[in-house]
């Protein structure tokens, strides 16, 4: 079928589409990292091209800590989009004094709880309409 | 500033309907230009309509044209389209009130749309994610409940706040819903009904959620003296708010229980209308999940941080208490369509405020609100009076 951006879910993560395509990249090698702004030295979670501090349009990348650990979390059972299986874990980790928006692999939901220590596991979802690798920053208990 | 009032209002009928998007708007249109003879479609010298995602839902923009076209609207003051998520609707009254009260449009009708159910269930559940950032949330496959949800467990930690409490929202609403005819759901809930219910996102089930449902909304604004010449019963905007803390889940908050910017856009709106919470009789707040309702009595002042749990318990949210809360029966009872639920909202306060509101009335109505959020950390705060001060 032809492919349609209306209808694919995940971001378009190439250097064809993004200004923050090295994250992918290095989300694919197995890293987590964040943009870090010249002007005031502040790191972002998520990655950013504009500093919302100081207004600064200029970062370097910067690896962030490979663990973190549950600031919430949800089970959700039902009503989720096509294409997304339940059930599902929702999360808020914590990794290096930032909240990452993210869903938990392999977890035993009934076994969860906040404060639990989490690892990076970069989920690999759908190829892009050319044929690249796209990855999720998602994480498994540790 | 001039002084502006509702003089009509209309809704259509909400839930899965057998229509189009025109056909809610014409629907809706209607029912309002019903409750305010004097109005006809070309005195109207403004529209805005609150619509979030009909370029999905309807392969449909410019919409705000399409409306007044619909409705024989020719707009010579001020036309435009609102978007901002679930609380776009009342976004779209601040629009038309600012314009109206600066002196720039005497005569404005709002509408609030959504035709959000499609011949395939699973394709509205997929543009429910649009409401949440699609490179950092939604291609996880997250919409609204988990969001509501992490609320929820929070809120459950930090007070003891419990499932039954959570419960007891879904039941008052479907209840007051019953009373509602244009509601989507019309039979009541039990307690049972709702801690039987499926599990949508711990710890919020079915009956705890507002549904995915069409609908429609109207009201009419207008300046001091065509109020008066349009009604002896104007319903008056007292007080606004608007405040935002944030759009990602990580920037809202750090505590999901804690809305902050409800607060602010509460207190602006308070002070604007010089009026303290326990002065509201009725409020109309945005439930979309029951947490919301529960975090709304705190943001709003109806009870301190941490006791919206024994509030609700207590009936003091109900017919008989402090304030009655969704007395039309909330987005949990009358479902949803986002665009439209705003708009809805000030279409309950019209009714309720002229003693207008039949079996749901609220006895000797003098002073209401209305809670519209787009997310927990996005609020609009209105308030209505019976009285123009
Ligand atoms: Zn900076």
């Amino acid at each position: 079928m032809t492919y349609f951006r209306a209808l694919d879910p995940f971001p378009l993560e190439s250097a064809d589409h993004t200004t923050l395509h090295e994250f992918y990249t290095r989300l694919g090698a197995g890293t987590l990292t964040t943009t870090k702004c010249r002007g005031c030295g502040r790191s972002a979670w998520p990655p950013r091209g504009f500093c919302a501090e100081c207004g600064a349009a200029a970062f370097d990348w910067v690896d962030l800590a490979s663990e973190g650990t549950v600031h919430a979390f949800t089970v959700q059972e039902t009503g989720l989009p096509a294409g997304f299986e339940a059930p599902r874990v929702f999360a808020i980790v914590k990794v290096d004094g930032h909240r990452v928006f993210t869903v938990l692999t392999g977890a035993e939901p009934a076994a969860l709880r906040v404060g639990q220590r989490v690892r990076l596991a970069p989920l690999r979802v759908a190829d892009d309409p050319k044929g690249n690798p796209r990855w999720l920053p998602a994480f498994e208990v540790v | 500033m001039r002084r502006v009032a509702l003089v009509g209002a209309g809704v259509s009928k909400f839930g899965v309907r057998k229509a189009t998007y025109r056909d809610l708007v014409w629907e809706a249109g209607k029912a309002c230009f019903d409750s305010v003879p004097g109005v006809k479609p070309k005195d109207l010298d403004g529209l805005v309509v609150g619509s979030v995602m009909p370029e999905r839902t309807a392969f449909q923009s410019h919409i705000s044209s399409m409306v007044a076209e619909a409705l024989g609207i020719r707009p010579s003051a001020l036309s435009a389209r609102t978007e901002h998520m679930c609380a776009s609707g009342t976004v779209g009254i601040r629009y038309a009130y600012a314009f109206i009260a600066a002196g720039l449009a005497d005569l404005v009708m709002v509408l609030g749309v959504e035709k959000l159910n499609q011949p395939v269930a699973d394709e509205a559940v997929l543009n429910m994610g649009t409401g949440v950032d699609r490179e950092w949330e939604a291609a996880f496959g997250l919409t609204a409940p988990p969001c509501f949800a992490f609320a929820a467990q929070r809120h459950m930690a930090e007070y003891g706040t419990t499932e039954e409490q959570l419960a007891m929202v879904g039941v008052k609403n479907h209840t007051h819903a019953a009373k509602n005819p244009s509601a989507h759901f019309t039979k009541g809930a039990t307690l049972d009904q709702v801690l039987g219910s499926r599990m949508i996102a711990s710890p919020l089930r079915l009956f705890m959620c507002s549904p995915i449902t069409d609908g429609a909304a109207a009201v009419v604004l207008a300046s001091e003296t065509r109020a008066r010449a349009l009604t002896d019963t104007p319903v008056w905007i007292r007080g606004t708010g608007q405040a935002l803390d944030g759009f990602q889940l990580s920037s809202l908050h750090e505590d999901y229980a804690h809305w902050p910017a409800l607060k602010r856009a509460a207190q602006a709106a308070y002070q604007m209308a010089a009026v303290g919470p326990h002065e509201i009789d009725l409020a109309e707040v945005h439930d979309c999940f029951s947490i919301a309702e529960l975090i709304a009595y705190e943001e709003l002042g109806f009870c301190h941080k941490g006791e919206a749990g024994p509030f609700v318990a207590e009936g003091r949210s109900d017919y008989g208490g402090d304030v009655v809360v969704n007395p039309r029966g909330g987005l949990i009872g009358c479902g949803h369509p986002l665009g439209a639920t705003g708009v809805a909202q000030a279409a309950e306060v019209f009714v309720q405020l002229r003693g207008e509101a039949g079996a749901r009335q609220v006895p000797a109505a003098a002073l209401a609100l209305t809670h519209n959020n787009s997310g927990m950390g996005e609020h609009v705060v209105m308030i209505y009076g019976k009285e123009p001060a």
